[in-house]
C-alpha cells in the first residue's frame, strides 16, 4: 500500500532498467510489489495474456516482480505515428474518448494496483521539467500517489550533474520536497573522480546520491528512442530473449548491491 | 627610416610585388621563419614599418640603445590570402609611396583580412548534443561569406582520427576544415586523446604520439601545465592566420567533478576570449533543465562568456517551445538564438560517443522508418552474435548481409518515404541477393498494394508496395488485433510471437508459419528470400533467428563514396542553420566579444 517513484533528467536515462532493479529488489525480499507508468509514449509494446496492448517496459518490470503482464501497470499507452497524430491506447485497447475519462481510468488503475499489491514502482515519463508543457506524467502521477521520487541522471553523454541540478532547480518548491535521492546511470572509469562532483550537488541541493551505476554491457529492453540503442549490450546469454533480459537483470541487479544504497531507498517507502 | 634607407628598401619590395611569386620558398635557408606554409610572396614588408601593435612590437637592437620595429611575430603579410591582396593593391611607383598612402592599403586589405582572428565557440550541454555538427555549418557559412574560417578543438576525446600531412587530428575536426574550405592542420586539435580502456588514453599532441596517460595523470599534471601552453601556442597560430576561428568545446563544460582541471570547454574559451554558444539535445528530452543546469552550475565569471543558447534536433513545430523559451531566457538573461530541426545527414558524429555500428558487412540493416514501432524485435539478433545497424540511407543497405523492414505506425506514410528517399530502387536491385524480411507494416510494403477504403491511417486511399511479395493488404475497419500467438516454420521448429496491427492482408503465396490454431500466418516468395509475417517478437527464440541467418550469405557490394555525400550535407546544415538563426546575431556576437 506503498509507492516509490523513479523519474529521470531525460529520456533513455534508465528509469525503466532502475526502476526493474527496484522491482527485482523488493519482490526478493518478500514484498508484493508491481511496476506502474500511468502514460507511456512509446512504439515498443507488448500484449498482454488478456490481449490488452501496454509498453514493453511494464512488461519487463513485471517479469521482474515474477509477475504476468497486466494492462493496469500501463493505463495508457501514446504511440505516435506522424508530426502531432497518435493513438491513444487505454486499458489495452485503442481509446478515442477526453482527457477526463484517460485521468479517471488512470486514477483508478493506480488504486487497483495500490490495492492489491503491497508497493507500486512507479516509473515517470521523459524529463519534469518541460516547462513549455503540463506535466501529466511525472510529479502530476507523483502527488496522486503521494511517492517518494529518486531522480535519475545518465552520465554516458556527460552533464549529468547540470541535467540535475537543473531538473531539480525548475521543480516547484513543493514537488522539490518529494525528491529524495539521487541516482547516476551509466559510469565508466574511476568512480574516485566523481567523488567531489557528487559531493558538491549534494550540498547543493541538499539531497542525498544514492548510487552510481556503473555502465554495464548487459542487455536490456530498447528504450523508446533509436537515439539512444545502448542498452543493446553484447554480453548477453540465452537462447529466448526475455530470459536473456531477465539473466541480464539479474546480473546488473548483483552488481547494483555494491553500488546502491538499499538501506536508503528502503527507508523512503517506510516513512 | 631615413629617406635613403626608404628608397633602398622599397627597391627590393618593388621587386616582390613586379615578380609576385606567391607560396612558401621552401628553398630558403630561413624558411619558415614565421610558421610553416607561410607565404613567401613579401619577405619584405610593403607596410614596414606599419607601428601596428596588433602585429609587431618595438625591440632594442643588439648591444645598443636603439630601437627598431620587429616583425617577427607578424604572420599577417605571410598569408597567402594577405599576399595576393597586397599584390593586387600596390601599384609597381618607383617612389616609395606616402606612409599615408600604405596605411590606407593596410587599412583596406585588413577589412578583408582580420589582423586577429575572432573566435566563436560551441559548448554543448552534453556530448552528442550536435556541437561538431554545428561548428561544422558555421565553418560553412562564414567560408561562404568569404572569410578565412578555422576550426580549432582545444582537446578531442576520440578514437576516429584522420592522417593530414602533418600529423593526425580528429575526424571531426578535419570534416570541419572541409567545411571551413582550408586545410587541416594539426593546430586544429593540438591535444588528442585516444581511449585505450576505461582508465588510460593514448596522448596525442600536434599530431604525433606523446605517451600513454591514465585519467588522473591527465588531468591532475598535464593539463594545467603543458596542455594549456599546447594549447595557447595552436590557439595563437590560428589567431594571427585566420579571419574567424570556430572552436567546439568537448562534453559538457559544468562537470563540477572535473571544472578546475578541465581544457577543453571553459579553459579554452578564456584562452580565447571566445564568446560561447551553448547547444542543448533536444531528443531526450530534458532540454531546458540541462540548459538552466548547465549554465546556473558555472562560476559568474565564467557565466559571462554565454551569449546565446540553440536548441537542436527538435522534432515537429517549435512553436510549442515558446512559453518555457521565454520563461528560461528570463530566468538566464540569456538569450535563445534559435531551435533547430532534428535534420537527417550522413555526417559521422562528434566525439568517443560514436554509437552507430561499424560497416563491416556482418550486420543485419534494418530501414530506419520514420514511425518504426516495435524496435524491441531486433533486440534479440544480438543473441546471435549479430550487429544490427538501423540505416537512413538507401546506398547503407549495400554491405548488409540481410535486411529488414520493420514495423511502423503509418504503413502509408512511411512506404512514401522510402519510395522518395531511393529505397524502394535498392531494394529492388539487392532482390533475391540478401534475404529481405518484413514485419507487420513491413510485410505490408512488400506486398503488392495496400488499399484503406476507409482512411484509416489517414487521406491516402491506394498505395503500390515492392511487389516482392503475391499479397496485398487492405485496412477495412477500424479493428485492431491485438494477441498473442504460438505457431510452427515449416521445419517444424517453434515460433511464438504477438501481433499489433490494424488492416487484413490476403496472400496467394506459401504461409510462414502456421498457428496452433491451425491458421496461415505470413508470406514466403518461392525463392525464399523474401519473407513477411505480422509476429512482432519472431526474433525472441532461436528458430527462426536460425532460419533467417542461414539464408543471409557474406554480400561483397561497393562501398558508396561517402566524401560526395558530406559536401552536399555541410551544406543542408549551413543551409538549415542560416534559416533558424539570425546571422546578424552571430556577427554581432562575435563582434562585441567577451
Ligand atoms: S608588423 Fe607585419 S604588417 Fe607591420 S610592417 Fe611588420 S610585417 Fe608588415
Amino acid at each position: 500500500m506503498t509507492s516509490l517513484m523513479v523519474q529521470a533528467t531525460s529520456s533513455g536515462a534508465g528509469k525503466t532498467t532502475v526502476a526493474a532493479i527496484l522491482c527485482k529488489h523488493f519482490t526478493l525480499n518478500g514484498v508484493n510489489t508491481v511496476p506502474f507508468k500511468a502514460q507511456n509514449i512509446s512504439l515498443n509494446s507488448f500484449v498482454t495474456p488478456s490481449g490488452g496492448e501496454i509498453g514493453m517496459s511494464q512488461a519487463y518490470q513485471a517479469w521482474a516482480c515474477n509477475k504476468e503482464p497486466q494492462t493496469d501497470m500501463n493505463p495508457v499507452l501514446i504511440k505516435p505515428h506522424g508530426p502531432g497524430q497518435s493513438q491513444t491506447v487505454l486499458g489495452g485497447k485503442p481509446f478515442n474518448g477526453t482527457r477526463e475519462e484517460i485521468d479517471k481510468y488512470i486514477a483508478d488503475a493506480y488504486l487497483r494496483s495500490e490495492l492489491d499489491n503491497d508497493l507500486v514502482i512507479i516509473e515517470g515519463s521523459g524529463s519534469p521539467v518541460e516547462i513549455n508543457l503540463v506535466d501529466r506524467a511525472n510529479m502530476a502521477v507523483a502527488d496522486m500517489a503521494d511517492a517518494p521520487v529518486i531522480l535519475v541522471g545518465d552520465i554516458e553523454y556527460g552533464g549529468v550533474f547540470a541535467g540535475l541540478y537543473g531538473t531539480y532547480s525548475l521543480l516547484s518548491e513543493k514537488h522539490r520536497q518529494r525528491v529524495k535521492a539521487f541516482i547516476i546511470n551509466r559510469f565508466r572509469g574511476d568512480m574516485s573522480l566523481l567523488i567531489p562532483g557528487i559531493d558538491k550537488l549534494e550540498k547543493m541541493i541538499g539531497v542525498p546520491c544514492a548510487g552510481v551505476l556503473p555502465h554495464a554491457n548487459l542487455l536490456f529492453p530498447s528504450e523508446d528512442s533509436l537515439d539512444f540503442i545502448s542498452g543493446r549490450g553484447s554480453e548477453a546469454e540465452g537462447t529466448d530473449i526475455r530470459e536473456a533480459w531477465m539473466e541480464n537483470l539479474e546480473r546488473i541487479y548483483a552488481i547494483s548491491q555494491k553500488y546502491l544504497n538499499y538501506p536508503l531507498i528502503e527507508s523512503f517507502i517506510n516513512e | 627610416m631615413d629617406e635613403d634607407l626608404l628608397k633602398k628598401y622599397w627597391s627590393i619590395v618593388k621587386t616582390e610585388l613586379e615578380e609576385f611569386k606567391p607560396g612558401p620558398n621552401e628553398d630558403c635557408n630561413y624558411y619558415p621563419c614565421h610558421f610553416k606554409g607561410q607565404d613567401c610572396a613579401y619577405c619584405y614588408c610593403p607596410f614596414y614599418p606599419c607601428m601596428d601593435e596588433r602585429l609587431g612590437k618595438m625591440v632594442h637592437k643588439e648591444n645598443s640603445d636603439e630601437e627598431v620595429w620587429s616583425c617577427q611575430d607578424c604572420f599577417w603579410t605571410h598569408r597567402s590570402d594577405v599576399a595576393k591582396l597586397i599584390s593586387e593593391n600596390f601599384p609597381f611607383s618607383e617612389e616609395p609611396p606616402s606612409d599615408e598612402f600604405r596605411s590606407e592599403i593596410k587599412k583596406k586589405i585588413e577589412e578583408k583580412c582580420s589582423v586577429s582572428a575572432k573566435p566563436l565557440m560551441i559548448l554543448g550541454a552534453t556530448s552528442g548534443a550536435g556541437k561538431s555538427i554545428i561548428a561544422s555549418a558555421f565553418c560553412r557559412i562564414f567560408s561562404d561569406m568569404g572569410y578565412n574560417v578555422a576550426p580549432f578543438k582545444s582537446q578531442n576525446m576520440s578514437l576516429n582520427s584522420m592522417a593530414i600531412a602533418d600529423g593526425e587530428i580528429a575526424r571531426a575536426q578535419y570534416l570541419q576544415a572541409v567545411a571551413a574550405r582550408t586545410e587541416p592542420e594539426v593546430s586544429m586539435n593540438p591535444i588528442l586523446l585516444k581511449p585505450q580502456g576505461d582508465d588510460i588514453s593514448q596522448v596525442v599532441v600536434n599530431g604525433s604520439v606523446y605517451r600513454n596517460m591514465t585519467v588522473t595523470e591527465y588531468y591532475e599534471d598535464f593539463t594545467l601545465n603543458e596542455g594549456v601552453e599546447i594549447v595557447t601556442n595552436a590557439w595563437e597560430y590560428l589567431r594571427r592566420t585566420k579571419d574567424i576561428v570556430v572552436i567546439e568545446g568537448a562534453g559538457s563544460p559544468a562537470e563540477i567533478n572535473l571544472s578546475e582541471c578541465e581544457l577543453s570547454n571553459m579553459k579554452a574559451a578564456e584562452i580565447a576570449h571566445a564568446p560561447c554558444i551553448l547547444v542543448i539535445n533536444m531528443i531526450r528530452g530534458g532540454a531546458f533543465a540541462y540548459a538552466y543546469g548547465t549554465i546556473a552550475l558555472l562560476s559568474s565569471e565564467r557565466r559571462k562568456y554565454i551569449k546565446g543558447i540553440i536548441f537542436n534536433n527538435m522534432c515537429g513545430s517549435a512553436d510549442c517551445l515558446e512559453p518555457g523559451i521565454k520563461k528560461l531566457e528570463s530566468m538566464l538573461g540569456i538569450p535563445v538564438l534559435g531551435v533547430l530541426p532534428h535534420i537527417e545527414h550522413a555526417l559521422p558524429e562528434e566525439d568517443s560517443q560514436d554509437l552507430k555500428s561499424s560497416k563491416d558487412g556482418s550486420e543485419v540493416a534494418i530501414v530506419h522508418l520514420p514511425r518504426i514501432s516495435n524496435f524491441t524485435d531486433f533486440d534479440a539478433l544480438s543473441l546471435s552474435g549479430v550487429s544490427v545497424k538501423f540505416v537512413r540511407q538507401p546506398d547503407e543497405l549495400y554491405s548488409a548481409r540481410a535486411i529488414v523492414i520493420p514495423g511502423t505506425k503509418n504503413t502509408f506514410a512511411d512506404m512514401a518515404w522510402m519510395k522518395e528517399n531511393g529505397f524502394f530502387e535498392v531494394l529492388k536491385e539487392l532482390r533475391g541477393k540478401v534475404p529481405i524480411l518484413g514485419i507487420c507494416g513491413g510485410y505490408q510494403i512488400l506486398g503488392k498494394g495496400i488499399y484503406d477504403t476507409e482512411g484509416i491511417e489517414g487521406d491516402v486511399k491506394v498505395a503500390e508496395g515492392l511487389g516482392f511479395l503475391n499479397v496485398s493488404t487492405v485496412f477495412d475497419t477500424t479493428d485492431k488485433k491485438t494477441v498473442q500467438v504460438c505457431g510452427r516454420l515449416e521445419n517444424g521448429e517453434e515460433v511464438r510471437g504477438y501481433e499489433i496491427h490494424m488492416g487484413k492482408t490476403e496472400s496467394h503465396e506459401k504461409p510462414l508459419i502456421t498457428l496452433d490454431d491451425g491458421n496461415p500466418e505470413g508470406a514466403i516468395s518461392s525463392d525464399g528470400m523474401v519473407i513477411g509475417t505480422y509476429l512482432h517478437g519472431i526474433f525472441d527464440l532461436p528458430p527462426f533467428r536460425d532460419y533467417f541467418l542461414e539464408k543471409s550469405s557474406i554480400s561483397n557490394h561497393e562501398e558508396i563514396d561517402y566524401d560526395a555525400e558530406v559536401d552536399k550535407d555541410l551544406d543542408l546544415m549551413a543551409e538549415t542553420l542560416r534559416s533558424n538563426i539570425d546571422m546578424k546575431v552571430i556577427m554581432k556576437i562575435l563582434e562585441d566579444g567577451i
